[in-house]
Parts: C-alpha cells; structure tokens; sequence
C-alpha cells in the first residue's frame, strides 16, 4: 500500500466531469415529548404497569420507613430524664430515650480519658486540622512536602499530647522534630500566600543568599533555628501523665486507625513493589508477608499480637497494649493494600514502563514519576474503601479490651443509672461512623473528578 | 553521497553483532548482524513475526539479547544498568502505540525527561519543547492531554517529545501502524522532514512509499534472520531472494 500517492486517485478518473458536492443535513431539536420533568418521570417511574405498581410500592416503603423512624427518634421521644427509668414512665418503648446518650457524650468521644486533661486532645487535633490547612490553598506550592510532614511528624509530637508525662532527651528532640515541621508548614503556607516564596528561601533571600546552593545552606541554619525555638517550646511543656489504658471512644478509634491508614499506604507501595521485584528473595518475603496476613482474620492477629507478643519477648520488656494494637492493625492493612497498589500497577500498560526507559528514566525514577502517579489515581476507589474497611475494623480492638467507640457505646447500657440502654447509643455512633466514612468516600470522589485528565474518554 | 561511501568513511553509530535472542524456547533473533552509520535511513520490513521489532528493541535494550553485542555511538549495553541508561539517553523511539504519558499535558510530557534526567530549568525546557512542537506543527495542542488528541497528533507529540532530548538516533516502531489511514500521512510528512534534517533513522514500517522515498537501505526480515538488504531502488525492482517477492508481492 503506498499512502503517500492518494490511493483514491485511481477510482476518481472514473467518476462523470460533474462532481457531486456533499452537503450535511442541518441537525433538530429533539421532540419536547422527550425532555422536562414530566417526560422524566413518566419515561423512568410509570412506562408500563408493572413498573408503576414497583414505584407506588417504592414509595410506600420508604414513607412506612421513615415515619416508624421519625415517630421514634423525634415525636414520642424523651429528651429530659435522669434514668432510664424515668424515660421507660414517660413513653415506655415508643420512643427514643435521648438523655442517656448525652450524659455519656464526653465518654463516647474521649473514652475515659480525664476531664481536666481533655483540651489536650482537642488542641491536637486542631493542629492537626491547621496543619491540614494549606493543602487546600490554591497558592501553596509544597504540598507534597506538607503532606509528608504531616504524616511523618505529627504523630511525634501528638503522642506526647495525649500521653504525656516523663520525656527523655531524645524523646524531648523528637517532640520538638514534630513542632518545627509544624511550625515550619503554618510559616511555609504564609508566605507561599503571600509572595509566592517558601519561607526557608525568604529569608535566605533576606539575608543575601544569590545561588541555589546558597540558599540551602542558609534554609537549613534557619530550619535549624526553628528548631531551637521548638525546642525551647517542648522544654517549657509539662503535662500531666494520661495512661493508654483510660483511652477510649472516637478519640482511640481515630488514633488507632489515623496510624493504620498514614502507615498501610507507603507500607503498602513498598510491598507491592517488593512483591514485583526480579530480586526472588525480596519477592517471596513480601509475597510470604502479604500472604500470611491476608489470610488471617483481624480479630486473630490482635489475639496474637496482644497475648502471644509477650511471651516471646524477653522478660521484663513490656509493650504497650495499645501499641501492640496499632502494630497488628498496620501490619494488616498494610497486607490489603499492597494487593490493591498490585492491581493498580498490573492496570498500567507496559509501553509507559518503555516509554519512560527509553528516555533515558531510570527504575525508580520511571516508577515514582510515571507509573505510581497513574497506578495511584486508577486505585483511589479501592484504596478509600479500604481506609473505610480500616476504620470500621477499628472497632475489633474492643475485643482485646481497648475502650474504642463500639465499647464505649455499649457501656452506657451497663451504667446503673441507664442500663439498658442500647439502641440510643448505637444509634448515636451508627451517625457518627457514617459521617466519618461518607466523608471519606465523597472526598475520594472528588479527588476522582479533580485528576481525572480524560483516562477514560 | 551514497550509502555505499558513507559507510567507507565513517564509523557506524550502531553495530548489532551475532545478536541472538530467546522469547523462552523459541528463538527469536538468530544472528543478526547490522551496521548503521551516521545520517543512515533504515527501513525494517518483514512479516509479523519475523523479528524486525525484537531486533530495534534490541538496539535501545528493551529487549536483552542472550548473545551478541549492541554498539551504540561507541559504547556497548552491558549488564550494568546505569551505564544503560546513559546509552539511551541517545536514542529517541517512537512506539506503535505512541506511549504518552497520560496524566502529563502535551507539554509537560516533551519537558518531563529534559526536567528530571537533563535537570534543565523549567522555561528553558519549556522552550525548547515548544520548538520541536512547532516542528511537528503542533504548539497549539500544548496544554491539552494526550487523550484529547487524534492517533496522529499523538503520535507526532511522541516524536518531538523524543527529539527534546536531542537524541543522535531515532527509532520507530511501527509508528503508523495503528493509525486511521487519513492520519497516517501526516505522520510519514514528520518523518520526512526528520530525515530531511539528516537525523539517523531506524524504521520498522509497511510503508513502502516511505521507504522509496526516504531509505537509504531497506531491510527484509523473516524467521528472526535479515534475509536481503538493499538500497531501495535495487529492493523493490530486483529482489535476490523469492521469499522478499513473495512478501512484496502481497503487500504492493
């Protein structure tokens, strides 16, 4: 074939001296019976009579529903008593016995953790958010960087919110790592908003730094500083020891699966690619690790790691339960999600991998840049289900005797005062959960939406 | 100046020796040998099957051959993998199914590798991607994704986005081959012009009037063996072997 002399030139000598000239037909609106609100329902909800008598029922179950529902969580129930007997006198079981379940509110959310230490979480968990923060600026630039750094090093300087008590000096410079990442981050988002400059190149610039090589070298004295400042910070702080032990309800759900999902993910990219590796011996631990952790329930790797642990370990060294907790569940779920990263990876078709080779890319380079940016997007579905199936497994810990949110709501029934009391509080952390994972899941439609770059046309 | 006397004069850019390739069992490239000198165009053709597109695999090492040597611009693939990657860093390669990346933008595709492999700062690449943009004629497309393009154009982003790096050889693998037949003229009118502009070429293709037009030597393949090589004028008037007129026979 030779495409480059128009093939067609042979048929057109045939053709009559007067060439037709094709002219496309104007297009029309569509017929108004098939547009509007009207033509919506009619086409969807009544096309024919079985599916008129389907809608009809439809709508019949739900409104039966619903009123059975409304009836018992609003119109008959009791929202002032000081037992549950006095809500039992008033309604009896119609209706929902709500004051039980604010009494215990505080213990629901911070299980028994002490009253006074309370603010300690919050203010954590506000920095978190402020830590947060940036990543939704449209100006700042080192998200990435502020990402990792929330991940990495908020966990070291939380921990001794929450926990407290005696630091050490190494645990004192670790505390102070985790404040100048925060520090760091809030200056970084100021001055990305404001001129556009990360502040470590700022203030190099301030002080005359003219080169690239410059520059990090007077970031890092200034990193350095901060973390002088962190330090002394750290220094001056002294709170009051809080045992793991007392604690408890969305407080513990949150840090236990806040360390399963931070961990499961990198943990997860490394097995996956661990498990592709030319290398046999690299391949088969990873493979011998995902394998073994997949195929044994959650409940049965927290009995292992919470009774068998110790037994192994010398005498005397003593791990904390809620530590022995948080390892079980990461190891767990980083074992899922090296499979889900896998599939993602089988998704990408080989000419990237080429592609990027033949430029001149080297493994690590090509996986990093071209293939985990495109194997990671595809996965979000999966991987977000998993954060979700992480944080509801969460509740398994109340099976070894942590005081997560499902304990929590089932010691409101045993309390003297309300016993008995069950399906308010279940209610109440039924709420909770799904707001918890319905967040999840829209954020991770929204993330879809916002990188989808027209993989599918 | 004939391919003859540039192959007298100078030294070849690629040299396969004794190439030798396994796909398991079955033996895929059975000693190929192969020179190619600077500003040589060469057209690789042969049935599907025959080896031609192991064998141009081969000279970028995509594909490792179990025996024999691959020489390019004086330096031979070895075992050890960075020097590899420098080697290639010379070689540009067009792909049957283009390969862009697609969550990069067209431009951020050509500035990719000159960004992370050559560190070149940003608005110099970008530059200099959008010249080899304009060179394949389209700049306009710069800031769409891979998938907003036609076949064609993508396959043009492919060729500037290897020639960003400068390479000294080009290779292409069957780049037309998955193309609608209205677009694969502008393609084969790129790569004219590239070899116009004196770039060394290796193409595997079925194009013959390209290879009329533009090769200095066309290759036949079959069985994993080069079974004639010839400047084109001699290949398709007189072929030596009856299976290169049975071949030609049924695609011209």
């Amino acid at each position: 074939m030779n495409t480059l002399s128009p093939p067609q030139a042979a048929h057109l000598t045939d053709t009559p001296d007067t060439v037709k000239v094709f002219v496309p037909a104007a297009a029309r609106a569509a017929p108004s019976s098939t547009l509007g609100a009207a033509a919506w329902i009619r086409k969807n909800m009544f096309s024919s009579v079985p599916s008129a008598f389907l809608t009809i029922l439809g709508i019949w179950v739900v409104y039966t529903v619903l009123n059975g529902f409304i009836g018992w969580a609003w119109t008959n129930a009791v929202w002032e008593a000081s037992s549950r007997r006095d809500c039992l006198d008033k309604v009896g079981n119609a209706g929902a016995c709500w004051p039980g379940v604010v009494v215990w509110i505080p213990n629901l959310i911070y299980g028994l953790y002490p009253k006074d230490e309370v603010w300690r979480i919050n203010l954590a968990f506000a920095l978190l958010i402020v830590w947060l923060v940036p990543l939704w600026l449209p100006r700042v630039h080192s998200k990435v960087a502020i990402g990792l750094s929330m991940v990495l090093l908020f966990p070291l300087f939380a921990s001794y919110m929450f926990m407290g008590g005696e630091k050490g000096a190494i645990w004192t410079a670790l505390i102070a790592v985790g404040l100048t990442g925060f520090l760091w981050t809030v200056l970084t988002a100021v001055t990305e908003t404001l001129w556009g400059v990360p502040v470590l190149r700022m203030v190099a610039r301030k002080f005359g730094a003219t080169t690239a090589e410059a520059e990090s070298r007077i970031g890092q004295v200034v990193l350095l500083a901060l973390f002088g400042v962190a330090l002394f910070i750290v220094f001056e702080l002294d709170f009051v020891e809080v045992r793991t032990r007392v604690w408890g309800g969305l407080f513990l759900t949150m840090v236990i699966s806040g360390f399963g999902i931070a961990f499961s993910l990198p943990a997860g990219i490394v097995l996956a690619l661990g498990r592709r590796s030319k290398m046999p011996v690299i391949s088969l631990l990873c493979t011998t690790f995902i394998e073994l952790f997949r195929s044994v329930p959650l409940i049965t790797i927290l009995f292992m790691f919470n009774t068998m642990l110790p037994l192994f370990l010398p005498a005397g060294v003593e791990v904390n339960q809620l530590l022995r907790a948080i390892v079980a569940v990461c190891l767990f779920a980083s074992a899922y999600m090296a499979e889900i990263v896998r599939g993602g990876l089988q998704a990408i078709p080989r000419g990237q991998y080429e592609a990027a080779s033949a430029m001149g890319l080297g493994f690590w380079q090509s996986t990093a840049l071209i293939i985990m940016p495109q194997a990671l997007k595809i996965m979000i579905p999966n991987i977000v289900g998993n954060f979700i199936g992480l944080f509801k497994d969460t509740t398994l810990v109340s099976i070894i005797g942590l005081l997560d949110l499902l304990s929590m709501a089932r010691a409101v029934g045993q309390d003297t005062l309300w016993i008995g009391l069950f399906i308010e509080p279940f209610f109440f952390i039924t709420v909770i959960y799904f707001v918890f994972c319905f967040a999840m899941s829209q954020y991770s439609m929204n993330l879809e939406k916002r990188l989808n770059t027209g993989h599918k046309r | 100046m004939s391919a003859v006397e540039k192959a007298v004069r100078r030294e070849p850019v690629i040299e396969l020796i004794g190439l030798n390739k396994w796909f398991g069992a079955f033996h895929v490239l059975k000693d190929v040998n192969l020179r190619v000198y600077e500003g040589e165009r060469i057209v690789v053709c042969g049935p599907s099957g025959s080896g031609k597109s192991t064998m141009i695999r081969c000279i970028n090492q995509l594909e490792v051959n179990q025996e024999g040597t691959v020489i390019v611009g004086g330096r031979s693939f070895s075992k050890d993998e960075k020097a590899n990657t420098e080697i290639r860093r010379d070689i540009g390669m067009v792909f049957q199914s283009f390969n862009l990346f697609p969550h990069l933008t067209i431009l951020e595709n050509c500035t990719f590798a000159l960004t992370w492999v050559k560190q070149m700062p940003k608005d110099e690449a970008e530059a200099l991607a959008m010249e080899f943009l304009t060179r394949v004629r389209i700049p306009e497309q710069a800031r769409k994704y891979p998938m907003q393009l036609s076949g064609g154009q993508q396959q043009r982003v492919a060729i500037a986005r290897a020639l960003c790096m400068r390479p000294k050889i080009m290779l292409f693998d069957e780049p037309t081959a998955s193309l609608d037949p209205e677009m694969i003229n502008e393609v084969l009118a790129t790569m004219i012009e590239l070899a116009e502009s004196g770039m060394t070429m290796v193409v595997v293709t079925h194009e013959m009037g390209f290879a009329r037009k533009v090769a200095d030597r066309v290759i036949f393949m079959d069985q994993g063996e080069i079974v004639e090589e010839a400047p084109p004028e001699l290949f398709f008037a007189r072929p030596q072997y009856d299976r290169t007129q049975l071949f030609l026979s049924q695609i011209l």
